[in-house]
């Protein structure tokens, strides 16, 4: 549906984009993952036609967007990072005037409408101005926006930035039940996001891809490595001793020290024989375990690991 | 365009900016006409009005221009409507013939004025709609560079000021071509004013030479903003 390759984008000097390449199937969620300013935001600014690359090409359905834009851009809707809202109106005439611009053709332009405030669920704000909105509501009158005309592609940046927990899974599911039908790009650059949505992920990061593959591979090509925190009550040094006498432990880090309370981080490989081993070591040095806790994967650790590997790779 | 133009169209009435533009529109070529026809003149001559009129109204027109685009940038909307299936050209009409219909609705209350005048002299028939088609096409050159400026920029501010400027500059052609003694140059000087070119109307000959040079000067600020649209898609 979606295909991207070789982009290249250089603002003067400076290279946002470089040597991009990526495949999107029909009816695929694809989730695009970097920190800030690692050039999501031009790579969808790009495939939507708002602005021009220096090299590359991109198609969608078969349609370049130089040479058949116009095409292109009745395929895709549109959630740019600041949702793109004229605040001196309602909320119907806003959908009403996208409908009419992107020359929607449907029976009943009335219908459609209603049927997108539904299912976004703004159906109680939408005679109110769009300028006395919640960011929340403004993030979802911006999505009914690109939703408009049912557009087969729809590309999403950043699109539960400023919701609240509850709205966040909201919006989530909504996603999730328009990619059964639709080919979403989904930009964020939180992990936990991604994963719950996404069919594939691709990271990006200083303009350049730098790992493409299903959440759960990824999670797999970081390695069985966890990143582990205990809690224990006793000698802080001895407990630092046992846990760096055990092979499948490194990097372990004291946190915090409240009287005989201390908090350990470290990594660990170990499988399930060598934790009750650590558990019995601990015992036998009558250093009780008060708790112990897997901490989340974070996208930091990602990047720290993938960019690392790529040096290392380079190096060779 | 046309939904481009129906939204531009009705948020100038949404907003107050229509209303004040109006207001200060009528109120001014109401006094206008007072003084000038009634008071100074006493004629039913339209002719000193509208060259009364077209020094001060070229100040306004920059009220319904200078948000057109730049406005658009500053929120981020000018995203809907590029990754829209429309093409440059619509958007910049279409923005631009509701900046020229705000205009268009203030010029036709003002035919009170000659139908008042209709009632109490003899109207110059073929001089009034002279001045009436001249005069909306000198302010469509106004609102072409109005809306050009406004595509530069994202502040209103700045639209607004920088075509004062251009306004200003316009002005000073005429006066200026009257210190140069050497007249080619002078003559350069008055045949590029378009405040100048007004004259050509006041007299009720129907000329096509000025017609076509205020159609073109429009013509060519709204290209240039249409560049302005695809040069920062390329930038």
């Amino acid at each position: 549906m979606i295909t991207v390759s070789n982009l290249t984008k250089k603002y003067g000097n400076k290279t946002a984009l470089s040597n991009v390449s990526f495949d999107v199937q029909d009816g695929e969620i694809l989730g695009f993952l970097g920190p800030n300013g690692a050039g999501k935001s031009t790579t969808m600014n790009i495939i939507t036609g708002y602005i021009s690359y220096t090299e590359g090409s991109v198609k969608i359905d078969g349609f370049d967007i130089l040479e058949n834009p116009v095409e292109v851009k009745k395929r895709i809707g549109y959630l740019p990072e600041i949702p793109p809202l004229y605040l001196d109106m309602t909320v119907s005439e806003y959908l009403k005037f996208v409908y009419e611009l992107k020359k929607v053709e449907t029976d009943s332009s009335e219908k459609h409408m209603q049927d997108i405030i539904n299912l976004v669920g703004i159906n109680d704000v939408k005679n109110r101005k769009i300028g006395n909105l919640s960011k929340g509501y403004r993030q979802r009158v911006g999505l009914a926006g690109a939703l408009t005309g049912d557009p087969e592609v729809l590309i999403l940046d950043e699109p539960t930035v400023g919701l609240d927990p509850k709205q966040i899974i909201e919006i989530r599911n909504v996603i999730k039940e328009l990619g059964k039908k639709k080919t979403i790009i989904l930009s964020s650059h939180i992990l936990s996001e991604i994963s719950a949505v996404c069919d594939r992920v691709i990271i990006i990061n200083n303009g350049k891809l730098i790992a493409e593959d299903t959440p759960l591979n990824l999670a797999h090509k970081l390695g069985d490595s966890h990143r582990m925190v205990f809690k224990v009550s006793g000698s802080a040094d001895m407990a630092e001793n046992i846990l760096k006498s055990f092979g499948g432990v490194s990097e372990v880090i004291r946190i915090s020290s409240d009287g005989d309370i201390h908090e350990f981080e470290f990594d660990t490989t170990m499988d399930s024989s060598e934790r009750k081993q650590l558990f019995f070591k601990f015992a036998e040095n009558e250093i009780p375990i008060l708790e112990q806790r897997e901490t989340e994967v974070s996208l930091e650790d990602i990047f720290l690991k993938l960019t690392k590997e790529e040096r290392n790779e380079s190096n060779i | 365009m046309r939904a481009i133009f129906k939204r531009e169209f009705n948020s100038y009435f949404t907003s107050l900016l229509g209303y004040v533009f109006l207001t200060i529109f009528l109120l001014l070529t109401g006094a206008m006409f007072t003084i000038v026809n009634v008071f100074q003149y006493q004629t039913a001559n339209m002719t000193y009005f509208f060259a009364s009129i077209n020094n001060i109204a070229v100040f306004f027109l920059p009220l319904l221009t200078m948000r057109l685009f730049s406005e658009d940038r500053k929120l981020k909307t000018d995203q809907l409507l590029m990754t829209a299936p429309v093409s440059v050209r619509d958007i910049v009409l279409g923005k631009f013939f509701a900046a020229v219909c705000v205009l268009l609705i203030g010029t036709a209350i003002t035919i009170i004025y000659p139908i008042i005048l209709m009632f109490f002299g003899e109207l110059p028939i073929a001089e009034t709609i002279s001045c009436y088609v001249g005069f909306v096409l000198l302010c469509s050159v106004i609102l072409s560079i109005g809306a050009f400026m406004s595509s530069v920029t994202e502040s209103q501010i700045v639209a607004a000021v920088s075509t004062y400027g251009i306004i200003i500059f316009m002005m000073l052609l005429s006066t200026l071509a009257q210190l140069i003694s050497n007249e080619a140059v002078s003559g350069a000087l008055l045949w590029l004013s378009p405040i100048q070119r007004f004259s050509d109307f006041s007299l009720g000959i129907f000329d096509f030479e000025p017609i076509i040079y205020y159609l073109t000067v429009t013509g060519l600020f709204l290209f240039l903003t249409m560049t302005v649209f695809e040069k920062r898609r390329l930038r």
